[in-house]
């Protein structure tokens, strides 16, 4: 269906869709619980590649991208965990034979099946985008064990791994900046449509478990928890779809409502999983239903990028609070 | 103009409009002069949904909505009342033939005063329940009770009014609507000191009140289909602007925000845990914003929104929350109140009224359980009462 390339230029193969397109999509993968490097390879990766904009090396991996047989991962200190720069990035050296990467990352999402990575490191002019062949010469991958059993997370080590620098045609920090807008939106699209399908699940299940001779929905216990779950949903949809909008556009107030989308989206998700867990009762706390799977995704959605609380604060900084 | 295209016709009526009202309208003065309602009533554009010969002109929503858009643009009150004109609507609706040429157009222009005697003591969340009795007397019903939160009633000619007619029918099918006259011996008038400490609404004594025949809406146990139908104008009109606080809110861009002024005034802006609440809470109500947006949208695309049930329930919270976290904010200030502590005053004075949203015009409870079952189609929970004769009615 080409959305491994919804995120790719339609030059090198892709359907070149806007934040918009990407968000609705994401609704859907979040609805179905969609499992595997979506978000991190042909959002997260796709996007910095396009903002570093290396004519070579875009020509060349983005099409691969974009037609499913090439699968990239991104690594930068700290970004699943904040998105900021907050911790030590690995650091880059320039030597006869090339690039030369050292130190170590965390929390990379999807690195165990990428076959190449995108490395934020640290030179002496600042930080740059690296490109390093999964295969290479002195990187060892850890993977980690998971709440969430559909994300995979990785700890990369690098001891003076080769590597390519990604030319790039703004600042490194900004490209990254541009790609995590994206992917923010993207994961807020996600956390909006998980949690629209959770609460479709349980109102069903609401209006077909008979206890006390009556379907559990005609309860006033469960049918205010549903509406206030409602409320939660169109909220979510709402700002994740408004992230989108001014996204796509380029506006100026784009920043505050991703940052808005991001907390409110991770903050619903959670919140509405969690209920429908209690609002199914004993069933749910087993496996065989599926409501542990949307909570342990919510649980994990909220770390990811920023978590809800670190985005509230963005919000007030974006509009100058 | 049937015969031009949609768009030619949404010119044309465009252009109309914009030359009536430079002809008309007086300009930037914000009060509207003497009589200005019975001029836009008399032009055809307070009601153009409506047919001609009740000064329409049977236009569509998407033409009428061109009419209003351009009255918004210059100030001009007085169009679009086919969709906010609650009195006049329901008795257009309902009404017959002798009260609505009596009385209809009189509404449009504004020179009726009109109150809701809806509430009683005893019949709140539950109004079918109420126990106010209009019993037929030849040509007119007498009727006695006690109804509560009505604004204007002091000023009213007419109330609508939902009154006991069949103590024996189960409690929605003995129920009558009137249009009680308000100005006659029978009724007395007594305001109510409210929570805030405002007297908005009042308590209405009917003792023995005459109210004629022909002015019966429906039949006389169709009383609770024609509340209905007056409900629903009045949802849609409360929809369209929705009552806030006394002091500005909700508009203006999120740096103007009102708590971001008081917090940055008090010093809170500095704290990293209120920033968090302050956050939350600025965060609500753009929420709000960008859900009556997507509410509209959908209404313009002839869906009818779950949007539009959340409002209340969304402002509820808004309104809540503000008032807790101005007073997180302010302290021990909070202790202090009246004109010398504005900033006090302002914050308990929210926090007591923050009810009237909560609690008035549905509570919130009431409000889940619509949302639960008309937009989540949970079932209604076991109405013990529904089916049995009124008088059989337990009550407290």
């Amino acid at each position: 269906m080409g959305v491994l390339g919804v995120a790719v230029p339609e030059r090198f193969g892709g359907i070149g869709g806007d934040a918009v397109l990407i968000e609705a999509l994401m609704e859907e993968v979040g609805a179905a619980l969609v499992c595997g490097p979506f978000l991190s390879s042909a959002v997260f990766a796709a996007a910095l590649l396009e903002n570093l904009g290396d004519a070579e090396i875009s020509a060349k991996l983005l099409p691969q991208m974009a037609a499913g047989s090439l699968i990239a991962a991104v690594a930068v200190q700290d970004a699943a965990a904040a998105g900021t720069q907050s911790g030590v990035a690995p650091k880059a050296r320039q030597e006869a034979s090339g690039w030369r990467i050292e130190g170590e990352v965390a929390y990379v999402i999807h690195a165990d099946a990428a076959h190449i990575l995108l490395v934020a490191a640290e030179t002496t002019e600042g930080l740059r985008v690296f490109l390093v062949e999964g295969n290479a010469h002195g990187l060892a991958r850890s993977p980690l064990s998971t709440f969430d059993k559909t994300l995979r997370l990785s700890r990369l080590r690098f001891d003076a791994t080769p590597a390519r620098r990604i030319e790039a045609r703004r600042e490194a920090t900004e490209a990254l900046a541009n790609a995590l807008d994206l992917v923010r939106v993207a994961l807020a699209g996600e956390q909006a449509g998980g949690a629209r399908r959770v609460l479709d699940i349980t109102v069903d299940y609401a209006k077909s478990r008979i206890q006390f001779g009556r379907p559990i929905g005609s309860f006033q216990a469960i049918k205010h928890m549903a509406a206030d779950l409602l409320l939660e949903v169109e909220s979510a949809t709402s700002a994740a779809r408004e992230a989108a909008r001014l996204l796509s556009m380029g506006s100026a107030s784009a920043g505050a409502a991703v940052s808005l989308a991001a907390s409110v989206c991770g903050d619903a998700f959670v919140k509405v999983t969690a209920d429908a867990i209690q609002m199914h009762g004993g069933i749910a706390f087993t496996w065989d239903h599926d409501a542990h799977l949307y909570l342990r995704r919510a649980r994990a959605d909220a770390q990811l990028f920023g978590t809800p609380a670190f985005h509230r604060e963005q919000y007030l900084r974006a509009v100058g609070a | 103009m049937t015969s031009q295209t949609p768009r030619g016709s949404q010119e044309a009526l465009r252009d109309e409009v914009r030359a009536w009202l430079h002809a008309n309208w007086p300009g930037r003065d914000p009060e509207a002069p003497h009589g200005w309602l019975a001029k836009v009533v008399e032009g055809r554009w307070a009601v153009p949904r409506w047919p001609a010969v009740w000064m329409g002109r049977d236009l569509d929503d998407e033409h009428a909505r061109i009419v209003e858009s351009e009255f918004a643009a210059v100030g001009a009150p007085g169009a679009g009342q086919d969709r906010t004109n609650l009195w006049a609507n329901t008795l257009l609706a309902r009404g017959t033939d002798a009260l609505k040429e009596k009385l209809v157009l009189p509404l449009l222009r504004g020179e009726v005063g009109m109150c809701l005697l809806y509430s009683e003591p005893g019949a709140g969340s539950d109004l079918a329940s109420v126990r106010t009795r209009a019993d037929r007397q030849g040509d007119h019903f007498r009727v006695n009770g006690q109804k509560v939160w009505t604004s204007f009633a002091a000023t009213a000619d007419y109330g609508m009014l939902i009154a006991r007619t069949d103590w024996d029918a189960p409690k929605h099918k003995g129920i009558g609507f009137f249009f009680l006259p308000m100005k006659q011996p029978g009724v007395q008038v007594r305001p109510l000191r409210q929570i805030t400490g405002e007297s908005q609404f009042n308590e209405v004594f009917l003792t023995d009140a005459v109210c004629p025949q022909e002015n019966l809406l429906g039949e006389a146990t169709d009383g609770w289909g024609v509340l209905q139908t007056a409900l629903a104008y009045e949802r849609s009109a409360m929809g369209e602007a929705a009552r806030g606080p006394r002091r500005g809110m909700g508009q203006s861009a999120p740096a103007d925000d009102p708590l971001i002024a008081l917090a940055r005034e008090a010093g809170a802006m500095e704290d990293p845990v209120l920033r968090q609440e302050i956050a939350k809470v600025v965060i609500l109500k753009r929420l709000n914003a960008l859900n009556a947006t997507r509410a509209k949208a959908d209404m313009r695309q002839g869906s009818s929104s779950s949007l539009m049930s959340l409002g209340k329930l969304a402002m509820s919270r808004i309104l809540h929350e503000e008032a807790r976290v101005r007073t997180l904010i302010l302290g021990a200030e909070s202790l202090l109140d009246g004109p010398d502590h504005p900033r006090a005053d302002d914050t308990n004075f929210l926090t007591l009224n923050a009810y009237f949203t909560s609690i008035g015009g549905g509570t919130d409870q009431i409000q889940r359980n619509i949302i639960g079952e008309r937009v989540l189609g949970l079932p209604k929970e076991p109405e013990i009462d529904r089916d049995v004769p009124f008088r059989a009615v337990r009550t407290s």
